[in-house]
């Protein structure tokens, strides 16, 4: 099913051997996807895919053209390069092009389990059904997802780089209504390793949520001190060190550019406690061994203790700025340099605010502010003096990232772990973040 | 590289005896992929058959290929020009009223029996902890072949007359000073999609779609400011006559000339404001406000998990005051140009148009084969669909237009009505609630309205409402020449999540008292 590294190298082998001039690049991967949903306590669709496809691009005399197949037979490969050599040729010159790399050395990351690729349907049915009878038991009604993916591929290129990595997730996220539907919960988590993933705590902790969210409030919207849940944090932070590029920075087009072609690097942006890094070696969060254009993926900082350390610059961007290209990122990691605080603390430090369980429907508003709208979703609490007073109703919001998690603004951060944005897109590892203030624009009645 | 009669009747078989072959099956431009070395027909009868004799009470398979072409550019340069293919089949099966599914890229008898059995034993795992078996309302059996509305093929047009028409728009729009950035792409597809149920259906069809669209970017550098506009031009079912038809250099022109203006443009003040509300506009408000919420699987929780349910419920059909009395939406299958535009839905389904709301009043669903049983309805209206033939159908949107007013009412004559008042072009930031109430939506240009006259450029312009009180405030609709049929490219619903191109017609309309926000103002915390 899974292609392993000789196979890979085969099919690579082989394309490459078909380029009969210029520069070339070519992909080959292959996939398994298991997967579960469920909802109204019954199962929906459940299935199985494998996949694998391969594409090329091609340079002649710097003319770029591209073509990707799921065909893998001798033919097809013949037929996808030919195709990309005819739009080369018809193509005008690529100025960004630069010549694939030669031969790179990577270090190995450990994303893959075995058990994760190969799940016996049977036994996820199972772990699902009784997750269905916890929800029969407690009244509520459930839905939820579960799904398995395995994946192995391969990249080289015509100047002799190869590289091979496979990889895993399989993640629960489950969602429970009370029978009169007012109110909601949700809890979502995922792992490399299936063994690592414990399905019934994600269904008590939905269960929980939507038991403690009953006969919520109403209260007016405003600015409110907020303690942000690690899921909430990802909502709108998963995925931040993949915002950071140089070039947009650069052209004046981005929240870390500065008048006058000029940019904020070296400027302190965000609280001195937080940290933002990708690390491919991460134990809980492998990331890729190879980043942007092949490059060996390195440990780098975006931001450290605050400061804006460096922006991201694409092999074609570094070329024109002298500088060397940036390897990575590959994973978002935001950290704090003190002891993290736990919610106990922060709950009890507070003496008027919100706990938000999770965000929806996150837009961008201003891209010069990386301001977003958006809503809460599954869970608010109303705290005051240091106590959980009450659930309320949910919230629209008007918040720029960049001004919640300036200087000033965060109050208390806690431990980093492991946690997906419920609106698609891979996991982070993010903390919860207890901030002075976040701002509510309307009310949403919701649920 | 021709397609041959020969390579047809490999692929559509001869079993299909009584179709008549299309004419395009000849002159449709088909690489030597593998994909056309397959008798479909042969295939769905082992899926079909092995699925019976393993228990399942109904069984489909899907045998789809999906070219795609995209071209990039930016200012004077071509970024990428990518053409692919993609070739598998999925088999679904019922047995004891639960789902089983399984797809393959390796399109072969052995592949399709080993397929099959992964279904049924899924299915079977599954049905142990099954309570509510799943039924299915009938669909008619029908052979026949379907092709969407296109004139000239975009994958017969050389690759380099897509590239020449990018690059005179670029220029067009960095002519305009004060321009800094411009991107602009075209995105292709074309959907080679073959269906056989065990009910007896056998269904070709064929389907093209296109995404040309840009965005410019001017910048102030010496405050650091910098407004962006995109196309108003949106996707649609269509050939390469898209590209033909419309004059895009003077858009990409009009485009950049607005970006410049947007960055000396007064930032609205908030309050209440009339809105004129343009097609290039509206139809996403329609798309989130009205053709989420009338998805039925919405309403039965099935998606509680991710896209949400909806605040319309079954016992409010034909009851709930949905909008003004003139508000008619209608959801389409059928309409020339539409992107959910189909003969027929993924189980075999024929296309249908019907009303969603009427006079203002909530009245029917978006079904399928399994939702319809659910609420006492004896057919489906035909909305599963999959976007690939790896993923499994689900409830997917049909195109949900609005009516135009039946007299001939101009834009100009709804400006004409209001004092003060903000017209919106465009798609801009978008985000409702879970339950499709509460809504924010902002836009590409938007224009100040004072005494029915527009009197200048407005920016960092964002409306908030709630579905049925903005539905409630529409008390004017322009006629048929002002409507248009703008769509969107990439929908995203379900688990595994999947992309729907859909299209929503309108008019332009006139919406009273509305709260409008400052973006800008709005983010200081």
């Amino acid at each position: 099913m899974l292609l392993t590294e000789q196979e890979a190298k085969t099919i690579t082998d082989k394309i490459l051997s078909l380029v009969k001039t210029g520069d070339a690049t070519v992909n080959v991967s292959s996939d398994k996807l298991s997967h579960l949903r469920f909802a109204h306590n019954g199962f929906l669709t459940s299935g199985q895919r494998i996949g694998r496809s391969a594409n090329i691009t091609i340079w002649i005399d710097g003319k770029r053209g591209s073509s990707s197949t799921n065909d893998l037979d001798d033919a097809s490969l013949k037929t996808m390069v030919e195709q990309a050599e005819q739009i080369a040729r018809l193509a005008p010159a690529d100025r960004e092009y630069l010549p694939t790399l030669g031969a790179q050395k990577y270090q190995p990351v450990n994303g893959y389990v075995e058990a994760t690729a190969n799940l016996s349907p049977t036994a996820r049915a199972k772990a699902i059904g009784n997750i269905l009878a916890e929800f029969e038991k407690s009244g509520v009604i459930g839905a939820g997802f579960h799904q398995a993916r395995a994946q192995a591929g391969a990249s080289a290129t015509k100047n002799g780089n190869f590289n091979f990595e496979r990889s895993s997730v399989v993640s629960l996220s489950t969602t429970t209504r009370t029978q009169d539907g007012s109110s909601s919960g949700f809890f979502f988590r995922s792992h490399f390793d299936i063994n690592r993933l414990d399905t019934m705590r994600i269904a008590r902790a939905a269960i929980r949520k939507t038991l403690d969210g009953r006969n919520a409030r109403t209260i007016a919207p405003g600015v409110y001190t907020v303690i942000l849940e690690p899921q909430a944090v990802a909502d709108l932070l998963g995925g931040l060190t993949f915002g950071f590029d140089a070039r947009n920075a650069e052209e004046g087009r981005s929240p870390y550019s500065a008048p006058n072609n000029k940019t904020r690097l070296g400027e302190k942006i965000f609280d001195e406690r937080i940290s933002v890094l990708s690390d491919p070696w991460n134990a809980e969060l492998p990331g890729s061994q190879s980043a942007q254009g092949g490059l060996p993926a390195q440990k780098i900082y975006l931001v450290k203790n605050g400061k804006l350390e460096n922006l991201i610059y694409s092999r074609f961007w570094a070329k024109q700025r002298t500088v060397e290209p940036t390897p990575g990122p590959v994973n978002t990691i935001l950290e704090t340099s003190e002891k993290p605080s736990t919610m106990e603390e922060m709950i009890s430090s507070t003496k008027r605010g919100l706990i938000i369980s999770r965000f929806w429907y996150i837009r961008s508003t201003d891209p010069r502010t990386a301001s977003l709208t958006g809503l809460t979703r599954d869970g608010v609490w109303f705290v005051e003096n240091g106590k959980i007073q009450y659930p309320v109703k949910n919230f629209r919001f008007n918040q720029s990232i960049i001004q919640m998690l300036a200087p000033g603004n965060v109050e208390m951060i806690g431990a980093s772990e492991r946690v997906g944005s419920s609106e698609g897109g891979g996991a982070s590892l993010l903390p919860a973040l207890k901030l002075k203030g976040f701002n509510f624009t309307s009310q949403s009645e919701a649920v | 590289m021709n397609f041959s009669r020969r390579d047809f009747i490999k692929t559509a078989g001869i079993t299909l005896g009584a179709l008549t072959l299309p004419s395009w099956v000849y002159s449709a431009e088909a690489e030597t992929f593998s994909a056309i070395e397959v008798d479909k027909n042969k295939l769905a009868d082992i899926a079909l058959s092995t699925a019976k004799k393993l228990g399942a009470s109904y069984a489909d398979i899907r045998i789809n290929r999906y070219r795609l072409e995209s071209i990039q550019t930016r200012e004077r340069q071509v970024q990428n020009v990518q053409r692919g293919q993609n070739f598998g089949f999925g088999v679904r099966v019922l047995v004891k009223g639960t789902w089983g599914f399984a797809a393959s890229p390796n399109v072969n008898e052995e592949e399709v029996r080993r397929a099959t059995a992964e279904a049924i034993e899924i299915a079977k795992a599954n049905s142990v902890f099954q309570k509510k078996p799943t039924q299915l309302v009938p669909a008619p059996s029908v052979t026949t072949s379907w092709k969407s509305s296109f004139v000239k093929d975009p994958f017969d047009v050389p690759v380099n007359d897509k590239i020449q028409f990018l690059l005179k728009l670029n220029e067009a729009a960095l002519a305009v000073k004060g321009v800094s950035f411009i991107n602009s792409s075209m995105a292709w597809v074309n959907e080679q999609k073959f269906l056989a149920t065990s009910d007896g259906s056998r269904i070709e069809q064929y389907l093209i779609r296109g995404n040309p669209t840009f965005n410019v970017t001017a910048i102030d550098r010496a405050s650091g400011d910098f407004q962006t506009r995109s196309s108003l031009i949106e996707a649609r079912s269509a050939g390469f006559e898209f590209i033909e038809q419309i004059d895009w250099t003077a858009e990409a022109k009009q485009a950049a000339e607005e970006a410049v203006m947007k960055l000396k443009a007064k930032p609205v003040e908030p309050g209440k404001y009339d809105l004129i509300l343009q097609p290039s506009h509206l139809f996403l408000t329609i798309h989130e406000s009205v053709g989420h919420p009338t998805e039925l699987d919405r309403a039965l929780l099935w998606e509680a998990n991710y896209a949400g349910t909806s605040f319309l419920t079954p016992d409010k059909t034909g009851k709930l005051q949905f909008g003004s009395k003139i508000v008619n939406f209608v959801a389409d299958r059928t309409q020339p140009a539409g992107l959910a535009t189909v003969g027929y839905d993924d189980e075999g389904v024929k296309a249908q148009r019907w009303h969603l709301v009427k006079d203002g009043t909530f009245v029917d669903w978006q079904t399928t084969r399994d939702l319809a049983p659910l609420i006492g309805e004896k057919a489906s209206y035909g909305c599963l669909h999959a976007d690939s033939w790896g993923s499994v159908p689900f409830p997917r949107m049909p195109n949900v237009s609005l009516e135009p007013a039946k007299e001939n009412v101009s834009a100009d004559d709804l400006i004409g009505g209001v004092e003060k008042g903000i017209m919106i072009f465009g798609r801009g930031s978008y985000s409702i609630d879970q339950q499709r109430y509460n809504f924010q939506f902002g836009g590409q240009t938007f224009w100040e309205i004072k005494n029915g006259k527009i009197v200048g450029m407005l920016k960092d312009v964002a409306y908030q409402s709630r579905t049925t009180d903005f539905w409630g405030a529409c008390d004017g609709l322009g006629g048929q020449a002002t409507y248009q049929l703008p769509g969107t490219f990439n929908d995203g619903k379900g688990e595994p999540s999947q992309s729907n191109a859909v299209s929503h017609g309108c008019p332009v309309g006139r919406f009273r008292n509305i709260n409008v926000l400052n973006t800008a103002a709005q983010t200081q915390s």
